[in-house]
């Protein structure tokens, strides 16, 4: 046995050789933090170091749970990131769909081209262009809104507002950049089904719904786990740069608020007690939408 | 095979070459003009300590973009041979990364709250170890006990050493267009009904303006609560200086929220008054559009001077709530120096505190030298030709930022203001509060049984606040919201800064 595992390795140790970087990245970059969540059951003082800082149990999850406004950051964080998955992942389907359905080639690549732009912004950037677009004095939306002959609205100062901006720009960001892998599984769907769905006579609708969609179904389950994995990585920059007193009660999620305790407030035991509270909500997420999607289809992540 | 190794090795040497050349071009490159080289070689005393450099941690203020060639740090390297590197905050939570990144610029820019955060970890040094290499900094602490009083922690350590002397300039006031009052025969308004009525006629006159304007979002209550006799937070009760009280609390903060409400309601105050910066509130009050604002002193004359016509004048607090209409606790500095505990240049950052606390120290930091930032005119300093304002002092030559200097002296600023923007700098000490902002230190034990509890009461209260001031919540509720302010631990949050104040003032007889 053991000399097997070694001549399999002597066999594949240039392939071995080519995986160390990346074994390397993840270790160093991914796995050797982790050990920082010990800190999250210490009374981590920064100058007596991890190991010498006083253990104190639960103490900083029971803060946690006692915040009067614990319920509400959790909340925030659920719906901002349940809506915008709700939104962000079919719509680059849509989308790739409806460019491959595109004849005039040259259009469509102009489009395709220009929808991947915003992706490449960084999200300063965006959220500057957003406060400057809503500005209730001088955006060019109020402008609009005030030539039709209604009353301005202080998008940025109600919390109403604040997710339907942070998801809606989070689209026009991600959606053109995100057809690319869809775009890459249409181009892998048989000519020849296409042919036979038209000898059947099959119009352009049908051939989308009978042909197209199908065949694409993996990538679309591949990417439905991926990213409710991340339902919960939502962007620290945006909630932070559009949020303010007044959108609080909505712009408050956890990223936010651990930045205000923990670096801010300088409770770095605090703060990472409440990040890792959320990580395990996270995992719980991924973990059971893998099981479903193994259940119902074939396609699972593991 | 040879020959592309024989490649390689130039290429690798031309680089170097390159390399060198261009670091020593730079190195050499001519100083602009301007900066004319020091003239220490004569005057400078010739026992100069050994060289040194230090990095000090400061404010990155975009009035003032910090440059390497200020005058102020080249005096430094004159007068003690210490080379200063600046270090600038890059947001609020610069000074967090650095304390928790371990590597520490050797002197930091800290405020008390930042002092009672970083202090207890151990991220200070203790100075009053070290007051035998620092006897100007003993000297000063001993003239100014209220400076002292404020910096040494329960435990009598002194983690941060707060200036003094600038504090003058940090002080909001109220100020109006005169112009503009006079030619619709308007009266300067004694209390915030008669602010109110006013503010309804310039709208009347000027439909498309915002009379009241202010800039600071919701930290502006701090500048205007005390005209209802309050700080929205904590602090100290004005009647009664030996209790804490949470201003919020205060029936008075009915009256001032109330009333903002209405002048938001009413188009009084610009609707993005919330988000509103620096830049936004300067073209409200040069361009007709703002006439009656709270702001710094100095603000005054810097708006006057970009006014094309009319002019500003400083007017009294109206009164909200209370008898007398107060201004903030002006006249003192907040901003301190502290030294990181893990500093490897621990002589040179000592000596670095001492020179500016010493009188040289404090006369060349506020004025330059002579013959290059003044001369003497009849046995008077004045400034050259260079400097037309006040904040031109920091703009040009750094002086009074943030860590530049320990003890200012605040004539070098008043030499610049003109005489008939004098005025306010006299009148606004009459109307300042008993009583400042600032809270007393908690110990360590008291700070962890607190918790997170400062940061959710925040929270709360600005977010409620900003309802009612905006019309999402009806005034008729505020009776509920304050009961809430319980369920936020208000009382708990007082009670430890009661036994931290009482501890102080014990100490102090």
């Amino acid at each position: 046995m053991k000399s097997t595992i070694l001549k399999r390795f002597k066999k594949d140790r240039n392939y071995l050789l080519l995986l160390a970087p990346v074994l390397l990245y993840y270790i160093l970059f991914k796995y050797v933090p982790m050990f920082g969540i010990v800190i999250s059951f210490k009374d981590y003082n920064l100058f007596k170091g991890v190991w010498e800082s006083e253990w104190v149990g639960l103490k900083y999850y029971e803060w946690f749970l006692r915040n009067p406004d614990a319920w509400n950051i959790i909340r925030n964080t659920l719906l901002l990131g349940l809506y915008r998955f709700l939104f962000l992942y079919p719509a680059p389907i849509i989308l790739a769909v409806l460019f491959y359905l595109m004849r005039w080639k040259k259009y469509r690549r102009f489009v395709q081209t220009v929808s991947y732009m915003p992706f490449f912004m960084s999200q300063v950037v965006i959220s500057s262009i957003l406060i400057m677009l809503l500005s209730p004095s001088t955006g060019w939306i109020n402008q609009m809104i005030q030539w039709v002959g209604f009353e301005p609205v202080y998008f940025l100062q109600k919390a109403e507002w604040f997710r339907t901006i942070y998801i809606a720009s989070d689209v026009w960001q991600q959606v053109g950049f995100s057809t690319i892998i869809y775009l890459a599984a249409l181009a892998a769907v048989d000519p020849q089904l296409y042919e036979a769905a038209r000898m059947d006579g099959a119009g352009r609708w049908k051939q989308t719904l009978h042909v197209t969609l199908p065949g694409i179904v993996p990538a679309m389950v591949i990417v439905f786990i991926l990213q409710l994995g991340g339902i919960l990585e939502l962007s620290f920059d945006k909630a932070f740069l559009l949020g303010n007193v007044a959108t609080i009660e909505t712009s408050d999620i956890v990223s936010t608020y651990v930045y205000r305790t923990g670096i801010i407030g300088g409770s770095y035991s605090y703060a990472s007690a409440i990040d890792l509270s959320m990580a395990l909500i996270s995992l719980l997420l991924i973990y059971s939408a893998n099981r479903v999607s193994r259940k119902v289809g074939e396609t699972s992540l593991w | 095979m040879k020959r592309s190794k024989f490649s390689w090795a130039a290429v690798t040497l031309l680089t170097l070459v390159t390399v060198s050349c261009s670091k020593e071009a730079a190195e050499t490159t001519p100083k602009p003009a301007g900066s004319a080289e020091p003239a220490a070689t004569a005057s400078a005393p010739s026992d100069l300590p050994e060289a040194a450099t230090i990095k000090i941690y400061t404010e990155n203020n975009t009035g003032w973009p910090a440059k390497e060639d200020w005058g102020v740090w080249k005096w430094v390297k004159e007068e003690t041979n210490i080379t200063v590197e600046q270090v600038l905050a890059t947001g609020p939570e610069s000074l967090a990364l650095a304390v928790s990144s371990g590597s520490m610029p050797d002197i930091m820019s800290v405020f008390p709250e930042e002092v009672q955060k970083f202090g207890p970890q151990g991220a200070f040094l203790d100075l009053s170890q070290h007051m035998d290499k620092m006897p100007n900094v003993k000297k000063y602490l001993d003239s100014k006990p209220d400076v002292k009083e404020r910096v040494t922690t329960p435990t009598g350590e002194i983690l941060s050493i707060i200036n003094d002397g600038a504090g003058e300039g940090n002080q909001a006031v109220w100020f109006y267009r005169e112009d503009i009052f006079k030619k619709h025969n308007l009266q300067e308004p004694k209390t915030w009904d008669e602010l109110y009525e006013t503010a309804k006629k310039l709208k009347e006159i000027y439909p498309d303006s915002y009379p009241f304007a202010v800039r600071h979002g919701l930290n502006t209550l701090n500048y205007i609560g005390p005209s209802f006799g309050i700080y929205p937070e904590l602090h100290r009760n004005p009647e009664d200086p030996t209790q804490m009280k949470f201003g919020m609390q205060d029936p008075a903060a009915k009256e001032m929220v109330g009333m903002l409400n209405k002048f938001v309601d009413e188009g009084l105050m610009p609707p993005d008054w919330l988000t509103m910066d620096y830049k936004a509130w300067t073209q409200f009050m040069t361009t007709n559009k703002s006439f009656i604002t709270v702001q710094f002193i100095g603000q005054i004359e810097i708006m006057n001077n970009q006014l094309t016509e009319g002019n500003l004048k400083f007017m009294p607090p109206p009164l909200g709530a209370g008898t007398k209409g107060y201004l903030p606790k002006g006249g003192a500095e907040i901003y301190g120096l502290a030294v990181a505990s893990t500093t490897e240049n621990l002589d040179a950052s000592l000596r670095y505190l001492d020179y500016i606390f010493s009188e040289k120290g404090r006369d060349v930091q506020s004025w330059g030298k002579e013959g290059e930032t003044y001369t003497l005119v009849d046995g008077k300093r004045k400034f050259n030709e260079n400097y037309k304002e006040a904040s031109d002092l920091r703009v040009i030559s750094g002086i009074q930022t943030a860590g530049t200097y320990g003890w200012f002296d605040f004539d070098a600023w008043m030499a610049l203001v003109k005489e008939s923007e004098q005025p306010p700098y006299i009148e606004a000490p009459k109307y300042r509060m008993p009583v400042a902002g600032d809270l007393p230190m908690l110990t360590a034990e008291e700070g962890a049984t607190i918790g997170p509890a400062n940061d959710q009461i925040w929270k709360y209260w600005t977010t409620e606040t900003t309802k009612f001031i905006f019309g999402d919540r009806p005034m008729t509720e505020w009776e509920d919201f304050v009961k809430g302010l319980d369920k936020y631990e208000v009382e708990k949050i007082k009670a430890a800064y009661q036994t931290a104040l009482d501890r102080q003032i014990a100490n102090a007889k």
